[in-house]
């Protein structure tokens, strides 16, 4: 007879999202995923998070694993330098839109390049909420807010075409409203070697309920053709709310990274410990 | 005895290798050397020159007049001639026009023949430096044999034959870290701190380090700091470096590992600002922003060597003091002692070796960050915890204070009991030493001086010691490379005393010792 552990990958912190909001589902997603993989054999305390502010990275508190509360744009940094330090951890980054792509957008750029062993998830709600529904990079054009009473002038930018042009290894987009899938986008984009790339497409309750006009409009793909890719990446253009919106893995490649190309790092890795444990 | 010697031309002709090539031969057979570098923001032409400065003394300056220029370009000769003595001497290009590439090295074979040295103490040099190369050695000997002996330079006979090594700043950073154990050591290109960048870049291969350090070029200096917590957090022992403008960046994450109090070693090497400023020169014009750097109220250490060995041994002191207390380290430097070479001879402290005890990722979960945070890690907005935790980050200074004093935070140089007191810090240390040596060597002759000189190595936390030394003092002056004198700043700031004697020089050029000396004895 065998006794199972109870993984305990939630923590008793209040939550402090708005009701309904789609974080939670995000959170569900995240914490069946982290289970199934734990039970599969990945061990809890190898699992590091860096979370940067906003609404989304509140998750720091809910989870039940290692990690850092950085600062708003640079969790990537963070989560580079973690694989530096122990390549051995399995690393994670959570962003919002406005973290990732307006004051992160650099380090975005940069991760996809250097391709560490690194899962990057951003919840796009196309919006600053925290600080009250500014826009950010993706917010649509037209999109009023305090901050612009006249609407947002600028088209926004597509994410997935900037991850595929800086090389990302990894690309994938979900509909954090289907719970299923989204966890098991989540547990690929954890086992995929590389620089991994989920981004949610969600509303924000209060600012932003574009994402409910574009629910109908999503179909799911699994795609591992780079061209093909190119043309999935142009089919939303994060602006319009017609046509097709592709969810699911966008582009999926096998390339080196970079715990494989430094030598020291691949000596960590052989070794399966940090600096802290090896002479 | 003392000589000073420019060797001055374009950028790429070699000037370096004349230095260094010189340098090994004099400490060879006893002479200490300094080697100033002026260069300019370019990689090939322009005007750069080293001054050799050449003593039998320990010495950490070089002097305003010359005794003789090595001129590899004319150019050299018409910007430099009117700080040669009236006997001094010039090796011009045209000396040697027909030996083509190797002009530097036959330039240097021709002072080593004026300085009246042994031929074979120069071809053994060039011989260790190119192997056998034999345009190389031929271009030493035929520079030997053009030029005629002027001085008469003999193997001295002190003790510390063999024992001295050229070493720069950077190279010293560098030693520090790797005696402290350094993992990572992570940077965006800025001078003057890339030479640390650069040394320990060469060293990541090389096994004898023992650290299985890695060197990593980030997209920028923000990215630096956050990955050099990162890795921090993971259990590797990091260093991040740069200069003023990188530093700027940097400060947002600084403050964050106040809160996060993840350990962290900064080396900052500055340069003439405010702006891109003057980026190949030298001021000490940033311990203000070492000090304050980052917003919110959190602990930190703020460490100024002033020669290469303090180097090592402030780098290693600085990796300790940021892993027991969690805590942010600065090591701050300046373009002229991280780029100039200097002879030492002496040993450095003992190593202080820590081992990384607390918990990381991996072996359970630990969790750290930049908002304020429960016992667990995790976020609060509760005033009572808010103040808690705000008290115990100023207890932990309280105990950063005691644990130091077991360091050396001041250095008191010369005769203990002179009423004249002379206050500097970082690269102005050798210089001040050099000065008051010419005046009435104090520091050869303890007993003899009117003079001491107080060094102030620790920045933050600073001596109570230095309030004392000043109360005693009839005389005090104060010596820095920058504009307003920010070490006496901070000593009004913690002691209430304003210095009214100041000596500041801030065009981008260290003091000579000879002028440093008629502006202290201008001093009534």
């Amino acid at each position: 007879m065998t006794t199972q552990n109870k993984i305990e990958i939630g923590t008793k912190e209040e939550i402090t999202w708005c009701p309904g909001c789609p974080n939670f589902l995000v959170l569900a997603a995240w914490k069946n995923a982290l289970a199934k993989l734990i039970k599969e054999g990945y061990k809890q305390e190898d699992f590091v998070m860096c979370t940067g502010i906003g609404c989304h990275p509140k998750i720091y508190d809910y989870l039940n694993i290692s990690g850092v509360y950085g600062l708003h744009g640079r969790v990537l940094p963070v989560c580079l330098g973690m694989k530096l330090g122990n390549p051995n951890l399995k690393a994670l980054g959570f962003s919002g839109d406005g973290d990732a792509y307006a004051e992160g957008m650099e380090h975005f750029i940069h991760a996809a390049r250097y391709n560490a062993d690194i899962t990057y998830f951003v919840a796009d709600n196309q919006n600053f909420a925290l600080t009250t529904g500014q826009p950010t990079p993706t917010s649509p054009q037209g999109f009023k807010s305090k901050a612009e009473p006249a609407g947002e002038y600028n088209m926004p930018l597509n994410p997935v075409k900037l991850a595929l042009a800086a090389g990302a290894s990894f690309i994938a987009r979900i509909n954090p409203k289907d719970l299923v899938h989204s966890q098991e986008i989540i547990e690929k984009a954890i086992k995929h070697k590389g620089f991994a790339f989920v981004e949610s497409v969600q509303d924000c309750l209060i600012f932003n309920m574009n994402s409910k006009d574009l629910v109908p409009l999503m179909y799911k793909v699994d795609n591992k053709d780079k061209k093909k890719a190119q043309e999935l990446a142009d089919e939303w253009d994060y602006d319009k709310k017609d046509g097709k919106i592709p969810i699911g893995i966008i582009y999926q490649e096998e390339k080196p990274i970079l715990e494989e190309k430094w030598p020291q790092l691949k000596k960590l890795r052989e070794s399966g410990k940090g600096r802290k444990s090896i002479k | 005895m003392r000589l000073n010697i420019l060797i001055g031309g374009k950028a790429g002709q070699g000037i370096n290798k004349v230095s260094q090539i010189v340098s090994r031969v004099l400490n060879k057979i006893g002479y200490y050397t300094f080697n100033y570098r002026d260069y300019q923001s370019l990689i090939r032409g322009g005007h750069n020159f080293n001054v050799l400065s050449i003593s039998d003394k320990k010495i950490g300056s070089i002097e305003s007049k010359l005794d003789g220029i090595i001129a590899l370009d004319d150019k050299t000769i018409e910007l430099h001639k009117n700080e040669l003595k009236k006997e001094g001497f010039i090796i011009k290009c045209g000396d040697f026009c027909t030996i083509g590439k190797n002009v530097n090295i036959a330039q240097a074979g021709g002072l080593i023949k004026i300085l009246g040295i042994q031929k074979e103490n120069l071809i053994e040099e060039i011989k260790k430096e190119f192997g056998d190369n034999k345009e190389a050695i031929a271009a030493a000997e035929d520079g030997y044999k053009t030029k005629n002996s002027k001085f008469n330079l003999e193997r001295l006979k002190n003790k510390i034959v063999n024992k001295i090594a050229i070493m720069s700043g950077s190279q010293g950073i560098s030693k520090g870290a790797i005696d402290s154990g350094i993992n990572l050591y992570l940077a965006y290109p800025m001078t003057p701190a890339t030479a640390v960048m650069h040394e320990l870049a060469s060293k990541q291969f090389d096994n004898s380090s023992g650290t299985n350090l890695i060197v990593f070029e980030a997209e920028n200096e923000i990215s630096v700091a956050n990955a050099g917590l990162g890795a921090s957090f993971t259990g590797a022992k990091v260093m991040i470096g740069t200069a003023g403008g990188g530093f700027d960046l940097m400060t947002e994450a600084l403050s964050f590992q106040g809160m996060a109090e993840i350990p962290l070693v900064v080396y900052l090497a500055s340069r003439p600002g405010p702006g891109t400023g003057i980026p190949t020169y030298s001021l000490q014009d940033d311990l203000d922003v070492a000090l304050r750097g980052g917003h919110g109220e959190f602990p930190r250490i703020v460490i100024a060597p002033g020669d290469p060995i303090e180097c090592i041994e402030k780098t290693n002191e600085a990796f300790y003091l940021s892993e027991k207390f969690n805590a942010l380290s600065i090591i701050l430097s300046d373009k002229h002692l991280a780029e100039s070479e200097f002879s030492t001879d002496r040993k450095p402290n003992k190593i202080i070796d820590f081992k990384i005890t607390r918990k990381v990722p991996g072996e359970g979960i630990v969790k750290a960050s930049s908002y304020e945070h429960d016992k667990f890690g995790n976020t609060t907005e509760n005033s009572a915890i808010a103040k808690k935790n705000a008290d115990e980050r100023l207890k932990k200074y309280d105990e950063i204070k005691k644990d130091v004093k077991k360091f050396e935070m001041i250095k008191i140089y010369g005769n203990k009991n002179a009423k004249n007191l002379i206050i500097g810090w970082g690269s102005t240390k050798t210089v001040i030493l050099d000065a008051l040596d010419a005046i009435d060597g104090s520091i050869e002759n303890p007993l003899k001086g009117k003079y001491k000189f107080l060094q102030v190595l620790y920045m933050k936390p600073i001596s109570d010691e230095i309030k004392k030394e000043i109360e005693k003092a009839s005389k005090v002056i104060l010596v820095e490379n920058n504009v307003t004198g920010q070490l006496g700043r901070l000593i009004r700031e913690k002691t209430g005393i304003a210095i009214k004697n100041k000596i500041l020089k801030y065009d981008g050029k260290p003091f000579t010792s000879d002028e440093l000396k008629e502006e202290i004895l201008k001093v009534k």
